[in-house]
């Protein structure tokens, strides 16, 4: 499945409303440990058919990097049913991300 | 991007022998450290008890390394690694000069530094980090506290600044600090870091700070966090008799892997580690053929 790019204007649609969890990677460019884990979470999105996954460029989005308090990159969040649900900071293996969204 | 067979990170005994043994199965190697050797290994006094260099003081221990590894062709990496990623058949390697790729990963990187600080763990991601480079543009107008372990680091503590709306810059050691005009130098020792659901304040011997962020950068980071999800064992990193860590293809050696701390205990686990690499190496082009 695709990866979303999201922002403050589509948010609210492919986060809080999406029938699916959705994993949010927040990351930024200049951050070396981001672009390790990006490629991982890319690869969990293809294998898991009933996720979503969408990535916030803190650079850009510094409003949702606030609002959910994101104080370090790379951070995932677990969106299910418009809320927040689970939280990881840093660079985390594999299956602990996919524990994430059990 | 190439792909090596085994990365060796550590330039002290357990490394150089894991790099020698496998030079010699003929593996592709790239291996990452001080040029000019491990500090125990340059700044030893009198050792005894090294197999076949009796009385050796450690320049003379340094001395026969490096010429063992010249005779074997075997060039340093001067880097720093910083983090290590398992992605399932192979590993990414970042150091603080590129990224590399590598199937097997051998950690010779020595003692586990020390402990960390209360409240470190509580609110490392809530305020605590250990990436200034990465998270510098989150404090966008904070006040932020940079611990630096050696002066490296006073490069870190410029490039907060570009950000961050006020800087403490407390040095753990005795050189002279050169960081940029505006950067409050404190030569107060941190004692814990307190907060509620975010870091607040930093606590010293002399003193407390009202910040958002604190900031510990340290010459060598846990093995936890140089290889996340490797298992440890009582501040060591957890091996069985073949020097295989939990992650596969990652194995390590020396005192990284717990007592005694030994010039030639390292050097040896180095040569098993090796080796298991090596059969690894093996059965991954087996399972692939
Ligand atoms: C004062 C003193 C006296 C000693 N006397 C003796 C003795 O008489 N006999 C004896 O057998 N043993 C002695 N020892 C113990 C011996 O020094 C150690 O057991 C030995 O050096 C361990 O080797 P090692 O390769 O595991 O680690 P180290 O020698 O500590 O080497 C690890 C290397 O890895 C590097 N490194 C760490 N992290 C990274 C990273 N992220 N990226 C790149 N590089 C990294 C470090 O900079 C270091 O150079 C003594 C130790 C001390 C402190």
């Amino acid at each position: 499945m695709a990866v979303t790019v999201i922002t403050e204007a589509n948010f609210e649609n492919e986060v809080l409303k999406s029938d699916k969890p959705v994993l949010v990677d927040f990351w930024a460019s200049w951050c070396g440990p981001c672009k390790m884990l990006s490629p991982v979470v890319d690869q969990i999105g293809e294998e898991m058919a009933d996720i979503k996954v969408g990535k916030v460029n803190v650079d850009e989005e510094p409003g949702l990097a606030r609002q959910f308090n994101v104080m370090s990159i790379p951070t995932l969040i677990v969106f299910k049913d418009g809320k927040a649900v689970n939280m990881s900071v840093g660079v985390q293996p594999k299956d602990a991300i996919v524990a994430l969204l059990k | 991007m190439e792909r090596y067979d085994i990365a060796i990170v550590g330039t002290g005994p357990a490394g150089l022998e894991a790099a020698i043994t496998a030079k010699i199965r003929n593996k592709k190697i790239i291996l990452f450290g001080s040029a000019a050797l491990s500090e125990k290994v340059q700044k030893a006094h009198l050792i005894k008890n090294y197999l076949g260099l009796p009385e050796a003081g450690g320049a003379d221990l340094q001395k026969a390394f490096l010429d063992h590894l010249s005779q074997m062709e075997i060039a340093i990496t001067d880097e720093k690694v910083t983090l290590i990623y398992p992605m399932g058949d192979y590993f990414s390697i970042q150091s603080s000069g590129d990224m590399y790729e590598a199937s097997t990963v051998i950690l010779g990187a020595g003692m586990v530094p020390g402990k960390t600080y209360p409240g470190e763990e509580t609110y490392l991601g809530r305020g605590v980090s250990y990436c200034a480079t990465c998270d510098a543009p989150l404090y966008r107008e904070k006040t932020v506290a940079i611990v630096g372990f050696t002066p490296k680091e006073e490069a870190e503590a410029d490039f907060m600044a570009e950000y961050a709306g006020k800087v403490y810059y407390f040095p753990m050691y005795k050189d002279e600090v050169h960081v940029r005009e505006g950067i409050e130098v404190i030569r107060e020792k941190p004692v814990s870091v307190e907060g509620g659901m975010k870091v607040e304040k930093l606590i010293t011997t002399g003193s407390a700070y009202d910040l958002d962020g604190v900031f510990f950068l340290r010459e060598s980071v846990s093995p936890g966090q140089l290889v996340p999800g490797l298992e440890m064992d009582e501040g060591h990193v957890k091996v069985d008799r073949s020097m295989k860590t939990n992650i596969p293809g990652c194995f390590a050696c020396g005192d990284i892997t717990g007592q005694p701390y030994q010039y030639i205990k390292a050097a040896g686990e180095g040569n098993v580690a090796a080796l298991s690499a090596v059969s690894y190496l093996d059965a991954l082009r087996r399972a692939k053929a």
